[in-house]
């Protein structure tokens, strides 16, 4: 343990402080000199604001929908042959970056579906509500999900839901008595490790998300774009908003994964 | 004022390339090269004795596979010649380079850096600037800046802020429109001809967004030539007849240019003047794209490299950069063949042989040979406000 | 519905969804010139690997990245195994402080630590060093790799070691032949994303690589600007994370 918990603590919590740091002192210094200017001026912008409601809609929508698609995905896969098994994780090892490209090479207007069909019927790319970046989003995270949750339905799941279905239960009870309680934990870690993804990455909304509003991330990223060093102070308070959040989501979703494991 | 035009070079193309390796064999042996006759050439030759055995690390933009070429194939072995390892560090963003000399900064380092040279403009410089990050005092004292026309403010400013011999220009930018020949045989000459194509093909129009680089580029350009109020009142008056009704924009140039590419708008700009040759040599552009000028000419930058205090090898850099400042190489870059991206020496100060190095480059379709006159940048100061004022007024 | 149509259609329905998006990159990678309002491309062509090859110094990024991936992968493994038999195959450790160092790399925004990695890794030492960039790595794959096996140590896990120390074998034989076999999948899925995390780390190889040459580094300006080369590139990125990926799906089927 000992190992593990002492290279995160070195090298990534000193790091964070680091990022903390430079929130303050965009220019290092000495603690005198700090001043809370980055965090002001992200405080009392609007567009903050609006970046941080459309990002908590974004995250909620992409990971409940990865959730249920990841879930469908891994019963879907599950007993199958290396092939079927690999094609359907294929979006796991392609970068973020390359799916919303490939979107937009797909889905953008004069795309590759605009040749096809004539034209969309639907906006997809760019369009406000950010179905978009949600569409990327589930189509890298279920993946993602059905191979954390496709380690836990070996063999022994097996045999316990055909004991079920001895017993006499439906579709529905297996489900909820058996399946769930087997994949119960890693889903919902899953499920964390998605939102707090899409809450800090940038990299999709900036490719596939509307102009307006950025996501938390994408503001971060932009605030570096005009003044880098002072663009710096702000988006690390910005992305330290996002890493709070994100923590305080996961700390509410193990709370009530504790209390219905009755721990 | 005008850039140095290419005249057609026929003939002359096949003697001026044995110039061209003449002239660098010949510049490049020993230490020295185009010394001037003042005393700065000691102190250059004692410089360039103490880079001979350094690695420069020059970071730069890296996605451009024909601006790599030329700096793989022609500066790198150049350098070399010198006895200077160049490297070329690629990165995505100018503002990535800036970032890692601002942590060097705060971490105290002071003269181990491991940045030595950057391909720097605009804000990125003006930031480091302010927080005292760059090397000072140097430019002048190369031996090929004395071919450089410091008076001239679209190099001694940039993007409205001094550059206070903080860094050595190195290329030309200029604001180019382009269109699709075939589709567009008559671009607008003017912001007010824009309008009127705008109110009889709706939907054809746009630009990318500011703080986008070129979208804010844009927007100066309408307000130098508007005035502040009347420029926006222009773009009001723009929108909805831009494409997706104004409501959506692109976010990049490169975004604006894929929409242009697939047909989508009729018209695309870009600061760097050889775009529409690089665009079709790489296959993005049908071959019938042209570049033109809006309002008789274009708004001209130059893009220069500076040095960060903390480097490691502040003396190869130096070398470097008077290197990049050489005749020769400058006129391979401005060759439409290399890049086509216009130089930053002024031509009266070139002597006849050099100046021959420039007359042989043949014309393209794809560049424009006239820059027409030079508008003059904004005060660096008013940048931001214009970028917050649009994003009121015209995006929400 | 009958079981074979029924495996036919969801192979189809899969195919559908995950080869063909991605496989355009590919097609992309070779088209020279590829514009509206044309399905296929205009033009067929090297360039893009030409490029990547050439001026883009993909070779030498292959190799860093490589290395840098494989030295990671085992390092997560070597220093994940312990702590997520110390964890005693519980999910949500009691302690919450633990749960949360260990949770941190992947609850914060990876581009959070970017800001303070150059300046950390600087006074550490370990800046620009292949050291510096494995540890990097490592910090952001450990959770990932810690959470995965954690889920594998199970019960049945710890009964079957019961079992093969019941009948007398040593501690290094249970280990090889009873504990290793069963945590097989683990192992695999581990290993995998591991790997994956940092084959495909930009901000942390930019911050402390000092200018190293990884494969996400040289890609990502491309991307944007030269389409083609950028899905060259993608390409080349892609083809070893999907080789990593096979082997990690062999070793799913698990004994257990």
């Amino acid at each position: 343990m000992v190992p593990a918990l002492g290279l995160l603590a070195v090298f990534y919590a000193g790091a964070l402080v680091g990022a903390l740091r430079v929130s303050f002192l965009p220019l290092g210094g000495n603690i005198g000199d700090a001043s809370p200017a980055a965090w002001q001026a992200l405080f009392s912008d609007p567009a903050f604001v609006d970046a941080l409601v459309f990002t908590l809609r974004i995250t909620a929508v992409s990971t409940v929908l990865a959730a249920v698609g990841g879930v469908l995905l891994a019963l879907a896969l599950r007993g199958r042959g290396t092939g079927i098994r690999v094609i359907g994780a294929l979006p796991v090892p392609v970068p973020h970056l390359i799916v919303a490209t490939s979107a937009v090479l797909w889905l953008a207007p004069g795309g590759l579906a605009d040749r096809l069909l004539g034209a969309l019927p639907l906006d997809l790319i760019r369009d406000s509500g950010g179905i978009g970046v949600i569409a990327v989003y589930v189509y890298k995270e279920a993946p993602f999900i059905a191979l954390l949750v496709l380690a836990t339905m070996g063999q022994s799941l097996r045999g316990r839901e055909e004991a079920a279905m001895v017993f006499g239960a439906g579709g529905l009870q297996r489900a909820a008595w058996v399946l769930w309680p087997a994949i119960r934990t890693p889903l919902v870690l899953g499920s964390v490790i998605v939102a707090a993804f899409a809450i800090g990455a940038f990299e999709v909304p900036l490719t596939v998300g509307p102009n307006y509003p950025p996501t938390l991330a994408t503001y971060a990223f932009e605030s570096t774009q005009g003044d880098v060093i002072a663009g710096e102070g702000r988006a690390a308070a910005a992305l330290l908003v996002s890493g709070v959040l994100a923590t305080a989501l996961a700390a509410v979703a193990v709370r009530l994964a504790r209390s219905v494991e009755g721990g | 004022m005008r850039i140095l035009t290419k005249r057609a070079g026929g003939l002359a193309a096949v003697s001026a390339t044995v110039a061209l390796v003449a002239a660098l064999a010949l510049g490049a042996c020993g230490s020295g090269g185009d010394e001037p006759e003042d005393g700065s050439s000691a102190s250059f030759a004692e410089l360039q004795s103490a880079a001979e055995g350094q690695t420069v690390r020059w970071w730069m933009f890296g996605g451009d596979a024909r601006i790599n070429a030329y700096v793989d194939d022609e500066v790198i072995p150049a350098a070399e010649r010198l006895g200077i390892e160049l490297e070329r560090v690629p990165v995505t963003d100018t503002a990535e380079a800036v970032q890692r000399v601002v942590a060097q900064r705060r971490a105290g380092q002071t003269d181990e850096g491991k940045v030595d040279l950057i391909w720097i403009n605009g804000e990125n410089f003006a930031a480091g600037k302010d927080a005292r990050l760059w090397l000072e005092d140097w430019v002048d004292e190369l031996p090929n800046a004395d071919l450089v026309d410091f008076e001239d403010p679209t190099i001694a400013t940039d993007l409205g802020v001094p550059t206070d011999f903080q860094e050595a220009p190195w290329s030309r930018a200029a604001f180019v429109f382009a269109a699709d020949s075939a589709v567009t045989p008559d671009p607008p000459s003017s912001f007010g001809e824009l309008l009127d194509y705008a109110r009889n093909n709706p939907g054809r129009i746009t630009y990318p967004a500011p703080p986008d680089f070129t979208g804010t580029s844009f927007v100066k350009q309408v307000v130098l030539a508007k005035g502040e109020d009347a420029a926006f009142a222009y773009l009001e008056q723009l929108k909805p007849l831009m494409w997706e009704e104004g409501e959506k924009f692109p976010k990049s140039e490169a975004e604006l240019n894929d929409l242009f590419a697939n047909g989508q708008v009729d018209f695309t700009m870009s600061f760097d003047p050889s775009f529409v040759r690089t665009a079709v040599v790489n296959g993005q552009f049908p071959r019938s794209t042209r570049p033109f000028l809006l309002e008789g000419g274009a708004l001209v930058n130059t893009s220069y490299v500076t040095i960060p205090g903390d480097a490691a090898n502040p003396e190869g850099a130096q070398v470097v950069a008077n290197l990049l400042l050489e005749p020769a190489l400058q006129a391979t870059k401005a060759d439409p063949r290399t890049l086509g991206i216009p130089t930053v020496l002024d031509p009266a100060r070139l002597s006849p042989s050099q100046r021959r190095l420039f007359e042989r480059a043949p014309e393209s379709p794809h560049l424009l040979d006239d820059l027409g006159d030079v508008k003059q940048e904004l005060p660096a100061a008013r940048v931001a406000p214009l970028e917050e004022r649009w994003q009121r007024e015209i995006l929400r | 519905m009958a079981e074979p149509l029924r495996q036919r259609l969801t192979q189809a329905v899969l195919v559908g969804l995950f080869v063909v998006p991605l496989a355009v990159i590919a097609l992309q990678a070779v088209a020279d010139s590829w514009r509206a309002p044309s399905l296929l491309p205009q033009q067929l062509g090297w360039r893009g690997f030409e490029v990547a090859f050439g001026t883009g110094g993909a070779a030498s990024a292959i190799v860093n990245s490589l290395a840098v991936a494989l030295l990671t992968t085992a390092i997560c493994l070597l220093v994940g195994w312990p702590a997520a038999r110390a964890l005693g195959g519980r999910l949500l450790p009691r302690n919450g402080l633990i749960a949360l160092l260990i949770a941190l790399p992947l609850l914060m925004p990876t581009y959070l630590a970017g800001f303070g990695l150059t300046e950390w890794f600087i006074r550490l030492g370990i800046d620009g060093t292949l050291a510096g960039l494995v540890l990097a790595h490592v910090v952001l794959a450990l959770p990932y790799a810690i959470l995965i096996l954690l889920s594998g140590f199970n019960r049945t896990v710890d009964e079957l070691e019961e079992m093969a120390s019941t009948t007398g074998a040593g501690p290094l034989r249970r280990l090889l032949w009873v504990t290793l076999p069963s945590m097989r999948p683990a192992l695999g899925a581990a290993a995998l994303l591991s790997f994956l995390v940092s084959w495909s780390q930009y901000g942390s190889s930019l911050a402390v690589g000092a200018g190293r040459s990884t494969l996400p580094i040289v890609m990502l300006p491309f991307v944007r600007s030269d389409p083609q080369v950028g899905a060259a590139f993608a390409v080349l990125f892609v083809v070893p994370a999907l080789i990593a990926l096979t082997f990690a799906a062999r070793s799913q089927r698990s004994p257990l």
